[in-house]
């Protein structure tokens, strides 16, 4: 999922400062997911922001509504009845969902709530952890699957650096070296020979390096 | 003189523009530099902005240091963080370079290894604040420095077609300038009247504009600039000029003489292209009488 965290209270105030009516926008999929942007949390920050503004004496209007995907425009397609009645729209939706909104309703301003983060994985509850760069080349079938691209934290593709110790990375004891969970899980499997094959230098056009990316299915289109 | 005193005294410069070899063979760049030495105010290296894989120009730049041959580096952000960057421009101080060119650079998937990784760690303007941040003392992390470097630093001006694409180019050019930009390269310049119009916005900028000579070798690069540049106006009484030569070759370096004597009314600076050519270069300087 494409993981996601609120942006502290302050800034997101500043932000929409200028504005009495705000369209509150949550998304009912990964954001919900991961606790930042969902119909609980377009709530606690609705009830955060009314507060807040009150304080200083003002009063703030805003509308609630957490769509099913904020990234199709299908459903973004929902708020044409009550965008008008908006002066702003704050999504809490990732930043797919920001730009859809923005794309569909041209002439209103529209302000993220949260930080996109990563794609990932639940670890714990309350725990998600970077599994996936979107590098465009999958190469898990080479690593048994755990990808060093994103878990590396210097994208090593051909084993561990100096600085891996008992298993985990320099830059913290909270980061395991990628490079370790690879080498235990290809032992695991009975694979060992293959962490002795070189890869080469990888190709980053299918990454963000080759510019940004469409897929278009002509099946499907 | 130097260039920078130049700059500043408002005389007119030329620069010639000077590639690295893709290897160690740096002959052929030594022997060219050593030909117009005298007749240029430095040589401009560029760096692999134009997506070739070549030897760096802070070598280049050293190597006509070298040979009492002033140069001007291009620097830019696509192959290099912020460490490597402000590195780099230590190290070109140190090795007695003394102007640098923020420049831009073609996208990866348009240079000889499509396959790399590209950084941007910075933009040209952040590129820019850096060099001024490195000679005022400090790092872009605070830090101050053992030592100061100094250099004249320039920018470019992106290509337009029309006056409403200039205007948006010049409003990125005066953010650059703010950033610390002391000078401007503008792009290959072929239809003299129209940019005695743009070199007047361009003079408004209040840094020293140097235009480009770019040099046509052939009918079939005039024709193929005309119809994939529109914004460089390639005419087609220029193409029927170098057609109906008897001396195409000659024709050439002619019109790029002739260019860079005209421009010398509208601007402070001409930097000569050649691209491969650079052994003729004495030959425009020649009819530039330059």
């Amino acid at each position: 999922m494409i993981t996601a965290e609120r942006k502290p209270l302050e800034e997101i105030i500043e932000c929409i400062r200028p504005y009495d009516r705000i369209l509150l926008v949550g998304c009912n999929e990964c954001v919900t997911v991961c606790a930042a942007g969902g119909r609980k949390e377009v709530g606690l920050l609705a009830s955060a922001l009314r507060m807040a503004f009150m304080k200083e004496g003002r009063t703030l209007e805003i509308t609630e509504l957490t769509l099913e995907r904020q990234c199709d425009p299908e459903y973004v397609e929902e708020l044409v009845t009550m965008i008008d009645a908006a002066d702003a729209v704050l999504s809490m939706a990732c930043g797919c969902g920001v730009q859809e909104v923005a794309r569909r309703y041209k002439n209103k301003p529209v302000y993220p709530a949260v930080n996109t983060k990563f794609m990932g994985a639940s670890v714990s509850q309350g725990v998600w952890a970077e599994r996936c760069q979107g590098c465009g080349d999958c190469i898990l079938g080479l690593t048994g699957g755990i990808c060093p691209v994103a878990r590396c934290s210097k994208r090593l593709l051909n084993g561990p650096c100096g600085g891996s110790t008992s298993g985990k990375c320099e830059i913290s004891d909270d980061v395991e070296c990628a490079w370790q969970l690879i080498w235990d899980r290809m032992k695991e499997l009975g694979i060992q020979d293959r962490y002795e094959e070189v890869m080469v230098a990888k190709d980053w056009r299918t990454s963000r390096d080759g510019g940004p990316r469409k897929i278009v299915r002509e099946d499907l289109a | 003189m130097s260039l920078k005193k130049r700059l500043s005294s408002k005389e007119f410069v030329v620069l010639a523009e000077m590639h690295t070899p893709k290897g160690v063979d740096i002959s052929e760049l030594v022997n060219n530099g050593r030909r117009i030495k005298g007749r240029v105010d430095a040589v401009v290296i560029p760096d692999m902005d134009n997506g070739v894989m070549r030897m760096s120009a802070l070598a280049g730049g050293v190597l006509m240091h070298q040979q009492g041959i002033e140069s001007i580096i291009n620097i830019y952000t696509r192959d290099r963080n912020r460490m490597a960057l402000q590195g780099d421009v230590l190290a070109a101080h140190v090795l007695g370079i003394q102007n640098l060119i923020a420049v831009k650079s073609e996208t990866m998937s348009n240079c000889d290894h499509r396959d790399a990784k590209e950084v941007n760690d910075l933009d040209e303007i952040e590129l820019l604040k850096a060099v001024r941040m490195l000679e005022e003392g400090t790092d872009m992390a605070g830090f101050d420095l053992s030592g100061v470097p100094s250099f004249t630093t320039g920018c470019t001006l992106g290509s337009f077609k029309d006056d409403a694409q200039l205007d948006q180019e010049l409003a990125k050019a005066k953010e650059m300038v703010v950033a610390g930009a002391e000078f401007i390269v503008v792009p290959p310049v072929f239809d003299l009247e129209y940019f005695a119009s743009a070199a007047e916005k361009i003079n408004a900028l209040g840094v020293p504009v140097i235009a480009t000579v770019f040099l046509i070798k052939s009918v079939g690069i005039a024709r193929y600039m005309s119809v994939t540049e529109p914004s460089t106006r390639v005419s087609e009484d220029l193409i029927k000029r170098i057609r109906k030569s008897p001396d195409r070759e000659a024709e050439c370096l002619k019109i790029a003489g002739e260019t860079a004597a005209a421009l010398k009314k509208m601007v402070q600076g001409v930097m000569i292209v050649t691209l491969g050519w650079e052994h003729r270069l004495p030959t425009i300087l020649d009819f530039a009488q330059l």
